[in-house]
């Protein structure tokens, strides 16, 4: 039943393109389409990027280490903006040469008085502080390690990103099946 | 085109927009409401300076405080739980500001209104006060405070501090004080 219905819509795709094919204005006027949408996504995130002056405005959170405030899935929007930071500010932050980002909380702060900051962190739900995360030799995080404040949340949202991660193949059906409908898809 | 495809698709991707649409609308119905209703304190104080050791080369400072506060009034139909912190502030010839942590606790929503009233003496500090290297712990004015984070279920999170908070000073030697 299910292979048939793929089949089926395979069928149809294909007959579609074909159809596209022929015809280059329409053709043309498609692919122009998806690149529209394409860009629009792309400039909202660059948007995103300036205003929050960060380097990833949104993140997903992966690890349970911030429950029961943080799921894994939540998504949180982050904000870099405000170069000054507090004890208790849930941030967002890479270890250097790592690539992973860390949602967790300022505990302890020393502010020197050139106005730069030695921080530690730990997760809500940790036992202990990040000391053990941070580079060997490192006891404290900067600043620069920060990609941001956490602002605000959307529950749930950032389960698709997850699974996109765990199951790399799911990326290339997921754009492949929304670039192949758009460039499909016949507006009225 | 009315294919199972593109009714799927309709499908998700409007319920995706309503989704969204009713987050944004949860998190701007409790807008400011987190400023005007703040949870009252009624008593943050040094209970007693267990000890104040130099440890490695760093000055620590254990000690147990008295904590009177009414949370009730911060939670709404949006917050989730609030994360409340004890926080000590003081400064140093090395550092212009310290903030530390002395101790955390979560209060979900869930948990009940029982939970939400504290009343505890005696509480003793979940992570040490510890400076860094250089500075010294020894004399200086000390300010408790209580900071609490509000964690919605959707929407912006919110940070307050209270207006109350006391001071105490350390000793100037390195004391321990026998039970």
């Amino acid at each position: 039943m299910i292979p048939a219905m793929i089949k089926d819509i395979y069928d149809k795709q294909m007959i579609e393109l074909k159809k596209l094919w022929a015809n280059k204005r329409q053709l043309t006027y498609q692919v122009l389409n998806l690149a529209m949408i394409v860009f629009s996504a792309l400039m909202i995130w660059k948007g995103l990027m300036f205003i929050t002056k960060s380097e990833s405005p949104v993140v997903v959170v992966l690890s349970g280490s911030m429950e029961p405030a943080f799921q894994r899935g939540d998504i949180l929007f982050l904000d870099n903006s405000n170069p000054h930071v507090k004890v208790g500010d849930v941030v967002v932050f890479k270890i250097k040469d790592r690539d992973i980002p860390i949602v967790h909380r300022i505990l302890k702060l020393h502010e020197k008085p050139d106005g730069s900051y030695d921080l530690l962190t730990k997760g809500d739900n940790n036992r202990v502080d990040d000391r053990g995360l941070y580079a060997p030799g490192q006891l404290w995080l900067s600043r620069d390690d920060i990609l941001g404040q956490a602002r605000g949340t959307l529950r749930y949202v950032g389960m698709v990103t997850i699974a996109l991660n765990d199951y790399p193949v799911l990326k290339y059906v997921l754009v492949g099946m929304m670039g192949l409908f758009v460039l499909t898809s016949k507006e009225g | 085109m009315h294919t199972v495809w593109v009714r799927l698709n309709a499908v998700t991707f409007y319920a995706l927009s309503v989704l969204l649409g009713l987050s944004v609308l949860a998190a701007i119905s409790k807008i400011g409401h987190s400023s005007r209703n703040a949870p009252v304190v009624t008593k943050l104080e040094l209970n007693t300076l267990r000890s104040l050791k130099a440890h490695g080369g760093v000055d620590r400072a254990l000690l147990s405080f008295d904590l009177h506060a009414d949370l009730r009034p911060a939670f709404h139909w949006n917050i989730k739980q609030i994360f409340l912190t004890v926080v000590a502030t003081y400064e140093t010839k090395r550092n212009p500001v310290n903030q530390v942590v002395l101790w955390d606790k979560i209060v979900e929503a869930v948990d009940g209104p029982d939970k939400m009233v504290f009343k505890e003496d005696n509480i003793y500090c979940k992570y040490a006060l510890i400076d860094q290297r250089g500075g010294g712990l020894r004399g200086k004015e000390v300010t408790l405070s209580l900071v609490w984070d509000h964690m919605p279920l959707t929407g912006l999170l919110h940070m307050d501090k209270s207006v109350y908070n006391s001071t105490f000073t350390l000793p100037d030697s390195y004391a321990v004080k026998r039970q």
